[in-house]
């Protein structure tokens, strides 16, 4: 059970829920009894597709009776209209919409999908809308996220064509609705490499410069989530940014980078009298990339690991692990 | 910090009574997860030591009426469909009995092992069933009962492992499937299955400190653990992210005190169990995973667990090292 506040419960109040729970424990177990001993038996009739709806709908988990319904659809097939194929989409959609987190949900409507008469493009199309909207309404849903992948990878297989362009707009939408919206800048942080690897990017040098501005500005607007400094983390290292700038621009941008990051961990020290700790969560990591990469021997990393174990207790050993690490590097 | 307690008795007895339910109608919406709920119960129970709580005899009959002849696997209930999670979970059952021998064997065995092989695609993942769900999870589980049934080979790990790797990320976390967004529950599944067939090394001495990086990253001030980036804290991570940790030894890269406090605290101090958070409803789900999490930070009183097969170490020290 995930988020559902503890109760009292009371003699009396068992006694009550006990009195509600007996009709519907009775009509529960006369329902599954009946669909599990047709699906025993093997029948498949048209019946059987109201009565495992009727029990799907009072337990969306029930994964075994998922699976029968879709043996009875597969059964009946040739006797089913379009109108019984739409009507299943919009049955997961309504039980979607209820339970966001069953899985089971979610992969009947893929097979519907799948299965639904010539898989016209349309369907996909529609149903890429839909999961936007579903992402709009909860905008982390990773099965959301997950299901959007495999819709748009459907998509480019029918279209013989990339929709990446599209989707990273998409991510960019999401980002600049809520900034702190990992699950949109993992996406992003996946299209990336693609988009460049297949030439989709015009010209690498300046894309890279912009994107390098995104990231500062989301930076700005919330130096507490760890969301963007996952992604800053990231594409530092990356080869889309590696391979597109000259040493010396690779230089300047960490600098640009690191001056930006100690501007803003200064506000906040002055602001809040405490320092940032992912600001020096990153400003490590940037140091170590300025010695490896660039050449620079002078090292601020000691001092910052140093302040980290002291403004991020929780996590002050793996602090303790990399002050080793720099000590032996410099020995 | 008030006086926490781990409150032995109450969850023994709050496990005690998962079977008494049937007054409620929760207990029949259920009964998709039961053979699972056994297993959760079992393991709790052995790290309370308080095996002897269920009847073994009825425990082991259960399991077998769970077979389903059809396709060779286990249901989570009689009459339902055989699937690679709830296969594991009767196999890891009927190991914590030592009953594997006594129940699936010949036939039935050869039976099992092919379910769970026929179950592998080109890629190397698994599918859950003959529905085609793939996900890290069924890999875990498929490889997890291989191991356990000492069934592994070279054609079913190797196309695996190299499924896995494609599941790491950027940020040092795994998804469900290549290019899905990290979650603390595939960290476990991948690092676990890689250290189940002795394939760590697979992993890069970067990828490891990446991985370590953003594991302890879920802890959040509350103490708890959270599953992605900006999420609220749920003691079933305490389980996921713990045993990765123990996995890639850097299990002291949290705060050992301020997350057995959030668990301690999410218990009923009253009939027993843990939740998710505190003051909301127990399950025994959390259960297991609270005090998995305790142990592995070493809780004074309980059972030692292993990281890789969430089962006790007394059980797991029998099972065959791959590769054989």
């Amino acid at each position: 059970m995930h988020g559902v506040k503890r109760r009292e419960w009371t003699q009396e109040l068992v006694r009550q829920k006990r009195l509600r729970d007996v009709e519907k424990i009775v009509a529960y177990k006369t329902l599954t009894n009946d669909v599990l001993s047709a699906k025993k038996d093997g029948v498949f009739t048209h019946q059987k597709l109201d009565t495992t709806r009727k029990l799907l709908e009072l337990n969306p988990e029930f994964n075994a009776v998922w699976n029968y319904r879709r043996d009875l659809i597969s059964a009946l097939k040739s006797e089913l209209s379009l109108e019984f194929w739409n009507n299943e989409l919009a049955f997961t959609m309504q039980q979607l919409k209820l339970f966001p987190k069953v899985y089971w949900i979610w992969n009947h409507r893929l097979w519907c999908l799948n299965h639904f008469p010539q898989s016209p493009i349309g369907k996909w199309q529609q149903e890429l809308a839909i999961v936007s909207k579903l992402l709009t309404m909860d905008a982390r849903n990773f099965h959301g996220w997950h299901y959007r992948r495999v819709v748009v990878g459907r998509l480019e297989q029918m279209l013989h064509t990339s929709l990446n362009q599209q989707e990273l707009d998409f991510t960019t939408e999401k980002i600049n609705a809520n900034i702190s919206n990992f699950s949109a800048w993992h996406q992003r942080a996946n299209l990336l490499p693609k988009m460049f690897e297949k030439g989709q990017v015009s010209n690498e040098k300046s894309f890279v410069e912009h994107e390098f501005r995104y990231i500062i500005n989301a930076m700005f607007t919330d130096a507490e989530d760890q969301s963007v400094w996952f992604y800053i983390k990231w594409f530092v290292k990356s080869d889309i940014v590696t391979k597109s700038l000259s040493p010396g621009e690779y230089a300047s941008l960490l600098q640009d980078l690191k001056d930006n990051i100690t501007l803003i961990n200064e506000d906040e020290l002055e602001f809040s009298g405490k320092e940032n700790m992912w600001c020096l969560k990153i400003l490590c990591v940037l140091e170590e990339l300025q010695m490896k990469d660039v050449g620079r021997v002078e090292t601020q990393q000691r001092k910052i690991l140093d302040k980290l174990t002291k403004i991020d207790p929780l996590r002050q050993n793996r602090y303790l692990h990399l002050a080793q690490d720099s000590k032996e590097n410099v020995d | 910090m008030e006086n926490l307690k781990l409150n032995k008795e109450g969850h023994v007895s709050y496990i005690k009574s998962l079977d008494s339910k049937r007054q409620d109608y929760e207990y029949w919406l259920s009964e998709h997860l039961r053979l699972n709920g056994v297993y959760w119960g079992l393991t709790a129970l052995c790290l309370l030591d308080a095996k002897d709580t269920f009847n073994k005899q009825e425990i082991i009959e259960f399991v077998r009426s769970c077979w389903d002849s059809k396709t060779g696997g286990f249901s989570a209930f009689p009459g339902h469909d055989a699937h690679i999670h709830t296969t594991l979970s009767g196999i890891q059952v009927l190991a914590t009995y030592n009953a594997l021998d006594e129940v699936l064997a010949g036939e039935m065995l050869k039976q099992c092992i092919s379910f769970i092989k026929d179950n592998q695609l080109s890629d190397g993942s698994f599918q859950g069933d003959r529905f085609g769900e793939v996900d890290a999870r069924f890999v875990y589980s498929a490889l997890s009962a291989l191991s356990i049934l000492g069934a592994l080979t070279p054609e079913v790990v190797d196309p695996a492992v190299a499924f896995i790797k494609l599941c790491y990320n950027f940020d040092g976390g795994f998804g469900l499937c290549p290019g899905a967004e990290s979650h603390a529950a595939m960290s476990f599944t991948c690092i676990g299955a890689l250290a189940i067939v002795g394939k760590l090394g697979e992993l890069s001495a970067d990828q490891i400190e990446n991985i370590g990086w953003w594991l302890c990253e879920r802890q959040v001030p509350e103490g708890g653990l959270n599953g992605r980036p900006s999420k609220q804290p749920d003691v079933c991570y305490s389980w996921w992210v713990l045993s990765s940790l123990a996995i890639i030894r850097k299990l002291d890269w949290i705060s050992f005190e301020k997350l057995r406090e959030f668990i301690l605290k999410s218990q009923d101090p009253k009939s027993g169990g843990i939740s998710d958070r505190p003051d909301n409803e127990v399950d025994v789900f959390h259960t297991i995973f609270g005090l998995a999490g305790l142990s592995l930070m070493g809780y004074d009183g309980l059972v030692e667990i292993d990281p890789v097969y969430c089962m006790p170490t007394s059980v797991t020290k029998t099972f065959k090292k791959y590769p054989y």
